[in-house]
């Protein structure tokens, strides 16, 4: 009896997730599969040319130019805005204006792209305002975004965008830390050192793997201002993924925006996997 | 038990909440089939929506060269009023069937020394008022005359108020001159009148007392009056003006009219059947019909499946016989004659369907008016056949070129993708190498032209497939003294010579020497010549000089911003008149049609001037233009096929728009071509001259030698320009900045690469 009742249990348990499971294999895993079928045919004549079109991508120096981008964009980027966010939440945590400053940094997630490329393309224009203001102190401007210095512009204004949804992510997990814990520490001699590194840190860690995860799949979106900013084809050092993907999808070139997807997509699942094992193995 | 029932209804709930939404989705696309069926597609009940205006071309019988007014009167009879000889009236008493002569307008109407007849306009009684001019010494005097049912004519006493005072100089008050520019004949009593200074005067016949005088000043050159029974309809870019002529006063505005002539363009003429309780309104979009208070404006005719659509065919006049038949009366340009007048009649089938079942979706990225012009022809000797032109950009939107090639991609690769493709600024290559292009070869052996071999295999394969082939080409041509230009110079000796690009933008002149030097470019394995495109921005940057920045000033009279109808801007046409004035040394750039003023100007201006090939670093150029494809993943292929092959064949490539309108350059066939260069229009007018600058050159049919010389040149071209936009936009930018001194011509290079690379990686 107890097996039956078991049963009907996980059956309507089954149920209960049953649309949105619907949902994600509508929207998303028979669209995947679909993908994987089409990176091993031709673009628009639909002939199986089995792994050919993964060695052309892999043969592909856009392709190769743009992984570098992503990889050297996401390595340098991501544990910036996290240590940032991290230091900027512990300060606004402690502080009685906590509240306020940290609406302020949420601002500029509230701008909409658009906004913010424009913004962009009036400072760093080789005719813009930055050129102009240091042309006032003596010093030769330059195409900003026709250079390397692209990437870095790109770059700080990613972490200006992301840090203030970081920080609450961070003060979050603050929050979940019990004062007791601090009040016994200093009870026991400890300072705002050891405190942050024995207690903050440690109570941390699981917070850490959702920040992480969310910072890195948010890294994608940079695409947004970097093409509305320089189009289809900016400056090599900012030329990502979204940009090839983009072109190649104009081009009718189906076949290699397949097989790139279908890499890309193994990439980044093992890449989530070892992270998430990694943490559970420190939390056990 | 209670709580267990609420799950179930929940996810019962939630179960119908998934597959209404699912269904929703399914049904939105039904719908839009059933839009579509109200245009005259298949409709839902799979029953074709039946009844259609059909349209035919009147044989009056009368040669006439102009046609000034048509009016159905009271007792059925239409008439006339036009030029066929002399000015006469002319009736018809079987709708339009056949036409005899009532009478020849008297003497005082007539075209005689240095009077002319200028409008005239038909009341529904059957009398005709008529616009005289006289050209004085000043400027040409109005006179009205009203002309009776038995052909006497009346002087009517009314004086046009000059266009305003103006201060001289000195301090004194004069007149400027005023013309009649329109005159219409609402009813028996009064007669509507438009002066050049945009005012409106209601005139008795009788008396020619103004009854009501209405001012427009404001927006005269942007409006059009219509006197229809007693409602004044007045249209401007962006509403619908109604006054009521008994009181003058001004009538309150119709949200349906004034949208829906802000949607359909200028109404070209209007008409009643009901006494001005409703109108019949014509534009190139159609016929509408819109009655006073409604809420809709409703489309009878689809100006798109007739001559209504076509560029060249502007309608002068409309009469609405009955509900089921009208005349329109037409300027026809494309005609053999200059002044051609055609009449067309549209009579209600109710057996014909709407809309044909076949729908041939035609695509391109800017406006053409030639394609559009060929889409009238042919849909007139294709009836089962409904042309659907898409234009992806437009001045009312703000896509740009890379979301409509995405858009377009998506369309395709769903399967509602456009059938033929005319294929300018597009990547034609990629498009040939990704198979979305059917093979045109045995469609052109169809066709029956004669083509020019190297252009008419522009894109062809090594396979020996065409799956993109140009319906016209564009020749960079030079017009320069011989101090500037020797014809055979190479780009190496023209850039040696430093006064050739005076007052001539940047971007322009990169823009220009990009057709002739970038077919040299590009390598065997497809990526492009460093070196060649550094000595391409050194030579250039050599010969072009120091930039003077005052160019750069929208004040400037030399000031011209890019735009992405590239091949406009470097057209000839851009700086013929600066060359005639001697603004520039030297006119160079893409050459479109026959044009023998200029060569005329060349003559003149020169002691020695010359003529040839625009200098490159690849010989012989010619720029592929109006490149059709069509798509293989066409649903309409047949009919596809049989479009391309219409178009190519020696008929359809003579269609020039000799009316004026753009044209995309030469035709690539070569019976065609000779019938495009000829000058055949201007046989009616040869000997007489025209002024270009200080110039005075003849008008009149091109000579043998000048034709000779041009279908040798056209003979000679065997290199297509590079056109991919994207590598276009890249070297024009970079090239600006060098030729403004901002980057080194390796600089600049430099970029070039970079940017070129990956795309061509891509």
């Amino acid at each position: 009896m107890r097996s039956i009742g078991k049963t009907h249990k996980s059956i309507r348990g089954f149920l209960w997730i049953l649309p949105s499971f619907l949902g994600v294999v509508v929207f998303y895993l028979l669209p995947y599969a679909d993908v994987v079928r089409r990176s091993f045919l031709g673009a628009v004549d639909n002939r199986f040319v089995g792994l050919e079109n993964y060695k052309t991508v892999i043969g592909n120096t856009a392709f190769l130019l743009a992984v570098k981008n992503t990889l050297l964009f996401t390595l340098i980027c991501i544990p910036v805005l996290i240590l940032l966010a991290l230091l900027c939440a512990v300060v606004l945590y402690k502080s009685k204006y906590g509240g306020i400053i940290k609406s302020a940094f949420l601002m500029p997630m509230a701008l909409p792209a658009v906004s913010v490329a424009l913004v962009w393309r009036v400072l760093f224009h080789s005719q813009g305002l930055l050129n102009h203001w240091l042309l006032g102190i003596g010093i030769a401007g330059s195409d900003w975004m026709n250079t390397k210095n692209a990437f870095w512009i790109l770059l700080v204004s990613y972490i200006w965008k992301n840090l203030g949804y970081d920080i609450v992510l961070w003060m979050a997990g603050l929050a979940g830390i019990s004062t007791n814990i601090y009040e016994a520490a200093r009870v026991d001699g400890a300072g705002e050192r050891q405190c942050f590194f024995y207690i903050t840190l440690p109570n941390l860690k699981s917070s850490f793997f959702t920040i992480t995860v969310l910072s890195f799949l948010n890294s994608f979106k940079v695409f947004r201002e970097a093409y509305l900013v320089a189009g289809d084809y900016p400056h090599e050092s900012i030329y990502m993924m979204q940009h090839l993907f983009n072109n190649w999808f104009r081009a009718f070139s189906f076949d290699k925006m397949a097989a790139a997807a279908v890499m890309e997509s193994g990439v980044l699942l093992v890449l989530i996997l070892l992270l998430q094992k990694a943490w559970d193995s420190k939390e056990e | 038990m209670k709580c267990k029932r609420l799950k179930w209804m929940m996810v019962l709930l939630l179960a119908v909440l998934v597959l209404g939404a699912i269904s929703g989705c399914s049904g939105q696309s039904k719908n839009q089939t059933g839009n579509g069926g109200q245009d005259g597609s298949v409709q839902d009940s799979g029953e074709q929506a039946k009844g259609r205006f059909l349209e035919d071309e009147v044989d009056t019988g009368v040669a006439f060269d102009n046609i000034l007014d048509i009016k159905k009167l009271e007792d059925g009879t239409i008439r006339i009023v036009g030029h066929a000889g002399n000015f006469g009236v002319w009736d018809s008493k079987d709708q339009g069937g056949t036409w005899e002569k009532a009478y020849d307008l008297p003497a005082e109407v007539q075209d005689q020394g240095n009077t002319y007849l200028a409008q005239a306009a038909i009341s529904g009684e059957g009398q005709t008022v008529c616009v005289v001019k006289e050209i004085t010494d000043d400027s040409p005097d109005s006179a009205l005359y009203l002309v009776n049912k038995d052909g006497r004519a009346d002087r009517i006493p009314f004086e046009l108020p000059n266009d305003s005072d103006v201060q001289s100089e000195d301090g004194s008050l004069y007149g400027m001159s005023n013309g009649i520019s329109d005159v219409q004949f609402p009813n028996k009593d009064q007669i509507v009148l438009q002066d050049d200074a945009g005012l409106v005067y209601q005139v008795g016949v009788a008396d020619g007392d103004v009854k009501h005088t209405y001012d427009f000043t404001a927006i005269t050159n942007d409006c059009r009056v219509f006197a229809v029974g007693n409602t004044l309809v007045v249209q401007n870019f962006s509403n619908v003006l109604l006054y009521d002529m008994e009181t003058g006063e001004q009538k309150s505005s119709e949200e349906a009219l004034d949208k829906s002539g802000a949607e359909n363009r200028f109404f070209s003429a209007v008409d009643t059947l009901d006494a001005g309780e409703s109108i019949y309104c014509l534009s190139s979009g159609g016929l509408y019909h819109y009655k006073f208070g409604g809420s809709v404006m409703e489309q009878l005719i689809d100006g798109n499946m007739n001559s209504l659509g076509m560029p060249s065919c502007y309608p002068l006049a409309l009469v609405m016989i009955d509900e089921q038949n009208l005349l329109v009366v037409s300027n026809d340009p494309e005609s053999k004659s200059i002044a051609a007048t055609e009449v067309w009649k549209y009579t209600y089938s109710a057996d014909a369907s709407a809309r044909p079942d076949k729908e041939l979706k035609v695509y391109s990225l800017y406006e053409n008016q030639e394609i559009r012009q060929f889409i009238g022809h042919f849909q007139k000797e294709h009836a089962d056949v409904y042309v659907n032109y898409q234009m992806a950009l437009s001045d009312d939107n703000a896509i740009t070129v890379s979301d409509a090639l995405k858009t377009l991609t998506t369309e395709i690769m769903a399967g509602n993708g456009p059938d033929v493709l005319l294929l300018d600024y597009m990547p034609v290559e990629t498009y040939i190498e990704k198979g979305v292009l059917k093979d045109l070869s045995p469609l052109l052996k169809e066709s029956g032209g004669t083509y020019f071999e190297h252009i008419i295999n522009a894109y062809q394969d090594d396979q020996g497939q065409i799956c993109a082939a140009p319906a016209r080409f564009l020749i960079p041509l030079i017009y320069a003294d011989s101090s500037d230009y020797t014809p055979g110079d190479d780009f190496n000796a023209f850039t040696e010579r430093k006064s050739t690009m005076v007052h001539m933008l940047p971007w322009n002149v990169v823009e220009k020497f990009w057709y002739t030097c970038g077919a040299a470019w590009q390598k065997e394995d497809g990526t492009l010549d460093e070196a060649k495109i550094t000595e391409f921005l050194s030579r250039l940057n050599s010969a072009y000089g120091e930039y003077d920045k005052s160019l750069g000033d929208k004040n400037n009279e030399y000031y011209m911003e890019r735009t992405t109808h590239l091949l406009d801007q470097s057209s000839m046409d851009a700086r013929e008149y600066d060359f005639a004035y001697g603004r520039v040394n030297t006119n160079f750039g893409l050459c479109r049609r026959m044009d023998y003023d200029m060569q005329q100007v060349l003559e003149q201006k020169f002691e020695d001037g010359k003529r040839g090939l625009m200098p490159g670093q690849a010989d012989h150029v010619f720029v592929p233009a109006m490149v059709l494809g069509i798509s293989s993943k066409s649903s309409q292929a047949e009919a596809a096929e049989e479009f391309v092959k219409s178009l190519f064949s020696q008929g359809a490539q003579e269609v020039s728009n000799a009316g004026g309108l753009p044209v995309d350059g030469f035709p690539v066939e070569k019976n065609a071509f000779h019938s495009f260069i000829d000058g055949h229009e201007y046989n009616e007018i040869a000997g007489s001259t025209t002024t270009v600058g200080d110039f005075v050159v003849m008008l009149g049919p091109t000579p043998k030698e000048a034709i000779a010389e041009m279908t040798e040149l056209a003979e000679s071209l065997t290199t297509p320009a590079l056109t991919d936009g994207v590598i276009m936009d890249v070297v024009v930018e970079q090239g600006e900045k060098v030729l403004k001194g901002e980057l080194s011509p390796e600089e600049g290079t430099a970029a070039i690469m970079q940017k070129v690379n990956i795309y061509l990686a891509e």
